[in-house]
């Protein structure tokens, strides 16, 4: 039997045993999400396609199964999602300067010459691939964040219906405050045990400091996991603002309505 | 213009010491990385002036068309013997870009010069790489200043947490390196611990809470490294690829069960202490609050999270192959070939780490109640 899919029963059944209905929808939700990236992939071969564009699609498709699908569709999930779209646009508009200017793309001079058989000549655009690589990587800390931020908001709305919209985006960002650590720590111990290989290969070959941080792959990795950190940052007060508002502005069409 | 002078009136003497030096580090740095050519053993030429002399066209054996340029740049050198003079390069790249780029006015190259070329003629040589040091200070400090803006305190422990762990990461490997007798998982063993300890600390504080979390966390990783094993040793590694891990000079088994480790490290972390500061949370509300009743709450939101974690890590490992997924396809390679080349590693990780976010769930929620009722118990 194969590693992999040992690694996915037992998931599988911890999930079930733990989180039951919803354990099972987590679990799926991980094949669907699995589904849209490789989707996206398969996109991204044609040449035409604008891989930032497909980007934004894709990352829109996952923070709907992510929220609507493991939990359902709600005012906490639909704010969660908006704000999930505009963190990520912002992220791409940003990523793509930053992309263009560091010269970040395609792949470094350590993994080319073991790429001899390949024709690295193949029309599509490696910078924005580049950009969009980066992007996806924060997706999944970017919904969490966001959906952690506006459920607790609504209890608090819950329980002192009258608060001011400056109240509640100040608790919202109080919120964010506490999830920002754990949040960023996941991100750099993934990535660096993502990376583990590369950084004991620089350490082998003794490069010196300066050799490892101009180097191609390391300061694209060094950017994956400062973006990423950066977008869980920005996602919470964008969070924060957009649940207070409309919180708020339900309320006050209510009282009108009610009037 | 009122209301900033009196936020600044009311900063403490601690914060104004704290401010001016982040400030001193900022501008310090900024300078540093545009003037420390000299520091560079390769020579560095900025680019001052391009020239594109050729467009081809071409199809390559798959049918993919690209186009092929070459520049002609004209580069000034910044350090070295050479200071000041002018270089003259050729660069030849394509418009996909997968291993060389366009250079534009403004980048900086490290280069080598060509030792033939005759007194007073003009110097020329080849590109070796790209100075990219800017950059990554540039995207640090954004990161640095948002994470400041928006957590404030918890902000700076957390970047604090951060460079720490670094620090120890490339400490650890440094101590693996040079003494390759030592087991790599046992020195990783080692650092989770330190990171655990570290990370948690800083950020909850020292008290029950924390030592409740960093408890489950040391128990949640070990026991899913143990499953990661035992399927390991039980399929004897069938379905893995690991030449996918070409740049290594070590034992790739073992580095990948190290990068398994200490890739979910942080998810089982963040998994603990929100555990942990739930059934604190509301053993501080309600004293008399029924074991039983803590159980069911604390399952409620191990459910909640359970999902999301487990997608932070899917996407953190699978985005990154992400080019190379590409590259196999443009070159007509078959997809199953192409995704059990690239990803199986990626998914065993993202799967392992899963694995530790689930078991943490229940290891966390009877550790905390194992304190709460030790508190109980003392008071």
């Amino acid at each position: 039997m194969n590693v992999l899919v040992w690694l996915a029963a037992i998931l599988l059944i911890l999930m079930l045993l733990i989180g039951g209905k919803k354990g099972a929808r987590s679990f799926i939700s991980l094949f669907l999400n699995f589904g849209v990236l490789l989707l996206t992939v398969l996109f991204m071969t044609d040449p035409n396609a604008n891989p930032i564009i497909l980007t934004l699609i894709a990352c829109a498709v996952i923070s709907c199964i992510n929220l609507f699908y493991i939990n359902e569709v709600n005012s906490k999930t639909i704010t969660a999602f908006i704000s999930t779209i505009i963190t990520i646009g912002i992220l791409l508009f940003f990523i793509n300067i930053v992309a263009k200017n560091a010269l970040i793309q395609g792949f470094g001079e350590e993994e080319v010459e073991e790429l001899g058989v390949f024709s690295l000549y193949i029309g599509v655009d490696f910078a924005k691939i580049g950009a969009s690589m980066i992007i996806m990587g924060t997706i999944g800390a970017i919904t969490d964040v966001a959906i952690s931020i506006t459920s607790p908001m609504r209890e608090i709305f819950n329980h002192n219906p009258l608060i001011s919209r400056k109240d509640l985006f100040t608790s919202g960002l109080s919120i964010g405050k506490d999830i920002l650590g754990t949040t960023t720590n996941t991100l750099f111990f993934a990535f660096c045990g993502g990376y583990l290989a590369l950084l004991i290969w620089f350490k082998d070959l003794s490069y010196s400091v300066g050799e490892i941080v101009n180097s191609k792959l390391f300061s694209a990795e060094m950017i994956s996991i400062l973006y990423a950190g950066i977008g869980v940052a920005l996602v919470i007060p964008i969070a924060s603002w957009i649940n207070a508002y409309f919180l708020v502005k339900t309320r006050e069409k209510n009282k009108i309505s009610n009037n | 213009m009122n209301i900033l002078i009196t936020k600044f009136k009311e900063l403490s003497y601690k914060q104004m010491v704290l401010f001016t030096l982040i400030a001193v580090c900022f501008v310090a740095s900024v300078i540093f990385v545009h003037h420390n050519y000299s520091f560079y053993e390769l020579p560095i030429a900025k680019v001052i002036k391009t020239n594109l002399e050729d467009t081809t066209e071409m199809i390559d054996m798959h049918n993919n068309k690209d186009h092929l340029f070459t520049q002609q740049i004209t580069a000034e050198i910044k350090n070295g013997e050479n200071k000041g003079k002018i270089l003259h390069l050729t660069n030849q790249y394509s418009s996909s870009g997968a291993y060389d780029q366009e250079y534009r006015v403004g980048n900086e190259l490290f280069v080598s010069i060509d030792t033939n070329s005759k007194e007073n003629t003009e110097l020329t040589g080849s590109i070796k790489d790209v100075k990219r040091d800017k950059f990554v200070l540039y995207i640090a400090w954004v990161f640095i200043f948002i994470l400041l803006i928006v957590g404030k305190k918890q902000g700076l422990f957390s970047i604090i947490s951060l460079a720490v762990n670094a620090v120890l990461l490339s400490y650890a490997l440094d101590i693996y390196l040079h003494d390759p007798e030592t087991s790599l998982l046992l020195i990783c063993s080692i650092s989770v611990i330190l990171f655990t300890v570290i990370s948690l600390l800083l950020v909850n504080g020292f008290n029950d809470k924390t030592y409740a979390a960093i408890i489950a966390t040391l128990l949640g990783t070990f026991v899913s490294l143990f499953i990661a094993y035992l399927v390991m040793w039980v399929t004897s590694g069938k379905g893995l690829r690991y030449e996918e891990m070409q740049y290594l000079t070590r034992p790739y088994r073992t580095v990948f069960m190290a990068g398994v480790f200490i890739g979910s490290l942080g998810a089982v972390m963040d998994i603990a202490i929100t555990m942990s500061s739930s059934i604190f949370g509301l053993y501080e509300k309600n004293h008399n609050i029924s074991v039983k009743a803590l159980k069911t709450s604390g399952i409620d939101i191990g459910k909640d999270i359970m999902g999301p974690m487990t997608n932070i890590l899917f996407f953190a490992y699978i985005s990154g192959s992400i080019p190379m997924l590409i590259l196999y396809l443009k070159n007509a390679s078959p997809l199953g070939f192409t995704l059990s080349m690239n990803l199986s590693l990626e998914l065993a990780r993202a799967l392992a780490g899963g694995i530790g976010i689930v078991l943490t769930i229940p290891i966390g929620l009877y550790t905390s109640i194992y304190f709460v009722n030790r508190k109980r118990a003392r008071s």
